[in-house]
Order: structure tokens, then sequence, then C-alpha cells
């Protein structure tokens, strides 16, 4: 506890390093590989007038040119256009029509994830489920994406497309990342493992010998470990939602980075990427700031009433 | 028969079936008869054959090709990584140990499917294959594991653990191989490692099956070689369409099942003593 501080602060230059490394470190990939940069991300083979798009896409004046005009765009909210995608569209159009689904979608993977995590934290969620959790979290997301699309296309036919089909596919896929990979079993096992070891600490059971409730003596000392897990979950959940929105055809950010990778859309794999490095960021300074109030909450001295000194 | 013995005999089994079922693959499928197209598993046993008549066994057998090396090496990186991160915390070194958080930090601080689209996007052509992104995968992964690694044996009570030990005369290699690797860090980074091939694996069938569906080529394989996406992709038209293709998706399962199962047999075999 000397360097309390050590920790959160790592995290938050981390945090604060991330959406600028990303990008960067693209950069570097790219001009890196054997190879000129514009034949990487578009090869001769594949298309033509390789000079000309070096220099239309800001890749013909090296790479420290490249990432300076692409950040500087970005920070104005200009990311550029869509090379391959959806050729000429704005990428930052792109990004506000996805982010929103994205986000809904992980809010609501997230959801059962919690409940889960609370039940077992405080005991209601009985252990002999946690084989069944586990096996649930054997099966990838990929199979489980498939059922449910199989399950939409079933029950909507030519209209598996329209509105409704499309709030159906959005529960439908927020249901499997939360089972799927392991996901709703981690949390339950992750979560239960912390506060079954804590309960073993001999504070817990004198404050039990004087009358004091279990979890509130607990909870400042796991919630540090709890907001760490919980980052992790989500990063897991992120992780996942590339499959499940592809397969699924929900229109979010993982759908919109997995077309860019796959038509080798540069510039919208950049800035989805970095998007994703962003919610990254945001997420780390979140776990910073709970390790920060923790260890301030358990470092003030208690002051025990007089006739508990005596 | 105990239950590690039970455990490793089956994770034994499994991994010899993918092992055969590599080096048995064939380096291109064979031609096909389109009047035995979508046969099922007793006209054309063991597994039936797809929409152009050519034996499923041959996708099979070329996608645990596609997968079988670079899983195997992705869970022993991880195992690798995990080992060392345990034995960091028995040195107890707090440099070391700073330096390991900070690059564990960094690396885990992004959701891994978006760094692996970033590698196979990058990835010239002729890199092209599941390898690259399965070591990225493992590096990915290893943080996981080195930490959990690094919490079992700081439970051990780290450099003093070793300290104890070396005050009853064992050496330190005995000390950290066997009595901190072997009987202690084990359970954790079989585990992890055996996770790890997992998910490779499903890694492989997601990536294949979502350039598929885009009618790309895939990262993780050359346009010649076929993988177990593509029985998930020919058995579902039969959930969806009226294509008698559900021997293709049982299979494809099948093997997403055996996957399973190595690495939860691998897990318990570790686990138990």
């Amino acid at each position: 506890m000397k360097r309390w501080w050590a920790q959160p602060l790592v995290r938050v230059l981390v945090a604060l390093a991330l959406p600028a490394a990303v990008p960067a470190l693209i950069t570097a990939l790219i001009w890196l590989l054997p190879g000129d940069p514009a034949s990487i991300i578009c090869p001769p083979e594949i298309c033509g007038g390789t000079d000309g798009l070096a220099a239309r896409w800001n890749l013909d004046r090296g790479p420290v040119h490249f990432y300076r005009s692409w950040v500087s765009g970005a920070l104005a909210g200009d990311m550029g256009n869509s090379w391959r995608v959806l050729q000429g569209v704005p990428v930052r159009q792109l990004l506000d029509a996805a982010v929103p689904n994205t986000v809904l979608l992980i809010l609501l993977a997230t959801t059962p994830l919690l409940l889960a995590s609370v039940a077992a934290g405080v005991g209601w969620l009985p252990r002999r489920l946690d084989p069944a959790f586990q096996a649930m979290g054997l099966v990838p997301a990929v199979v489980l994406a498939l059922v449910a699309a199989a399950a939409v296309l079933l029950r909507y036919g030519a209209d598996a497309h329209g509105d409704q089909a499309a709030f159906i596919r959005l529960l439908l896929g927020a249901l499997v990342l939360g089972v799927a990979d392991g996901a709703l079993s981690g949390a339950v096992v992750g979560v239960r493992g912390v506060f079954d070891r804590e309960r073993t600490q001999p504070y817990v059971l004198v404050g039990l010998l004087r009358g004091e409730g279990e979890l509130g003596n607990m909870l400042p000392n796991v919630a540090g470990s709890l907001a760490g897990q919980l980052r992790a979950r989500l990063l897991h959940l992120l992780s996942g939602a590339v499959v499940v929105e592809a397969v699924l055809r929900i229109d979010g950010l993982g759908d919109l980075l997995w077309r860019a990778t796959i038509l080798q859309d540069f510039g919208l794999v950049l800035a989805a990427a970095t998007g994703f490095a962003v919610v990254s960021s945001v997420l780390l300074l979140l776990q910073a700031l709970v390790e920060v109030v923790v260890a301030w909450h358990v470092r003030r001295a208690p002051l025990l009433p007089a006739e508990v000194a005596s | 028969m105990s239950r590690r013995w039970f455990g490793l005999a089956v994770a034994g089994i499994c991994l010899g079936l993918l092992a055969l079922a590599a080096v048995l693959a064939p380096d291109r499928l064979s031609e096909g008869d389109p009047a035995r197209a979508w046969v099922g598993v007793l006209d054309l046993p063991p597994f039936g054959a797809d929409d152009r008549g050519r034996p499923l066994t041959e996708i099979a057998l070329q996608g645990a090709r596609v997968v079988a090396a670079p899983a195997v090496v992705a869970g022993l990186l991880v195992t690798l990584l995990g080992v060392a991160g345990g034995l960091v915390r028995c040195v107890g070194s707090e440099r070391v140990e700073a330096v390991v958080n900070v690059l564990r930090d960094i690396v885990g601080a992004l959701p891994r499917m978006v760094v692996i689209l970033v590698v196979a996007l990058v990835m010239p052509l002729d890199w092209r294959g599941l390898g690259v992104l399965a070591v990225v995968w493992a590096l990915l992964a290893a943080p996981g594991a080195m930490d959990e690694a690094a919490a079992v044996a700081g439970r051990l009570g780290g450099a003093r653990f070793v300290e104890a030990l070396r005050a009853h005369g064992f050496s330190r290699t005995r000390i950290y191989l066997w009595h901190i690797v072997g009987l202690n860090l084990r359970p954790v980074v079989v585990r992890q490692g055996a996770e790890t091939l997992m998910q490779v694996v499903f890694l492989e069938i997601a990536l294949s099956y979502l350039a598929l569906d885009a009618m790309q080529p895939s990262f993780t394989h050359s346009d010649s070689t076929k993988s177990w996406a593509d029985l998930l992709y020919l058995g579902y038209s039969s959930l969806v369409l009226d294509v008698p293709s559900i021997h293709a998706l049982i299979l494809g399962l099948g093997l997403v099942g055996v996957t399973a199962l190595l690495s939860m047999a691998l897990g318990h075999a570790a686990r138990a003593r």
C-alpha cells in the first residue's frame, strides 16, 4: 500500500496514450512491413493506379505526414472518406451510425452479467449451477450467433431486415455475447472467487464477531478487483461484438471494422480501431478512478467509537 | 481410473485425432461427383458429401491441418508465459513486477479481436495464415495467464516460499521447476494454455466463416484449402433453406465439440491430484 497511486497512475497514462498510440502503431506497422505501404493496403494485383491512390490517401509523403494529417483531421472531426466499404461516404458518418448500436448491444449484454455477478457475490446463485454456466460458455460465439441468425431468418423471412427484426437481432446478439465464449461463466466464477478468498480473511471474521455485515466489510477491499474484472469482461464483450455483429448483421462498430478489414478499407479500420481504443481508454480511466476512491476510503483511519476503543 | 488419468486419456485421444487428421489431410480436395451432391453418411461414409459430391471427410481433415499446429503453438506459448509470470513473482523483484504490470496493462488494454483484425489487415498476402494470428492471440491472452499464475505464486508466499525451501536444502532448479511450476502453477498454466488452444480454433472458425459469408478470401488459409468453417457454412443452409446439408452442420458442430472437450480434459488432467 506504500505506492497505492502507482497502479492507477499507470492506467491513466495508458488510457491517455492509447487513442494516439493505436493509429500510430497501425501507421508504423504499415511502413515497417516490407514493401510499399500503398501496395500493402491495396495490392497492385487487386487495384490499379497504386501511385495515384497513395497520393489521394496521404501515403506518399512518409508515415509522420500520414499520421499527423490523419490525427489533426480526426481531432477536427474529419476522418476522411471510406475507401472501399461505402466509397466516398465520410467515415465519421459511418461511425456515428454504428457506435450507438454497439453501445446498446454491449449495455444489453452487460446487464445479465452484472446481475449474475452480484447474485454470485452475495451468494444468491447456487454453486451447483456453475458447471451449467461453464458448459454454456464453451460454445463459441460464432455458433450461437448462427443459431440466432437462423432463428430470425426463419421467423421473419423476407422481413428479416426490417426494423422489428433488427431489434430482435440486437436482443439475440446481446444474449449470445453474454453467454458465449465463457462470458457469463467467467463473470460468475470470477466474482465468486474474489468473494470466497476475501471471506477467509481474519478481518471479515472479526467483523462478524462484532456483529457487522460481511459484505460491507469486504466491499472496499474487493472493489478494485471487481472493477478490473468488469473492465476485462467489457473488453471481452467488445471483442466478441465483432463476430456477433457481423454474423447477425447488426450495424455496429464491430461489423464496420470487420467489413473494413475484409475489404482492405484502411482509413475505416484506422478510425474504427481508434474508436475501440477510445472506449478502452474510458474503461481504463473508470478502473483507475475506482482504485483511487477505494484507496482513499481504505487509507482513511477508521474512527472507533469510544466504547469500542476502550 | 483416477480423474487425472481419465482427463489425460481423453485429451490424448482428442489431440491424437487432431494431429492424425492434420497429417492425413489432402493437399487438394478431390474432384467430386455432382451426382453424389449432399449424399448422407450412409451413402458416403463416414460423413457424407458436400454440394459438389466431395467427401466431407476431406474438408474435416484439411480444417484440422489449418488449426492444429498454430493452436498448439499458441497454447504452449501462453503456458510458457504463464510460467514466467509465476516465476517472476517468486523471484521477488519489485522492479521486474512493475515492468510486467505496465506491459500487461498496455497489452490487455484493447479488445483482442480488434488487434487481430488490424494485424490481419496489415499482414502481407504471402504471410497470410493462422500462424501469425495465433501467436498474436497468444500474446494478447498471456497477460491474463501471467496474472493468474502470479496470484497463485503470491498465495504460496512468493520469494519467502523459495527461501523456506532453500532452508530445507532443495536446489533452486528443483524448487522452481518442481515445487513451483510442477506442483503449484501446473493447474493454472495448463488450463490457460488449453483454453488458448481452443480459442485459436474458434478464432479460425469465426474468421473463416465471416470471410466465406462476405465471399472474400480467408485470412487464415489459402483459397485451395477448406476449414471447419466451411462445414458450418454448408450446414447453415439446412437451417434456413431446404438444403439437405444437416450432416455437414453436425460434423462441424462435432469438431467444435471435440475441441472444447480437448480443452476441458487438459484442464481437468492438470487440476486433478
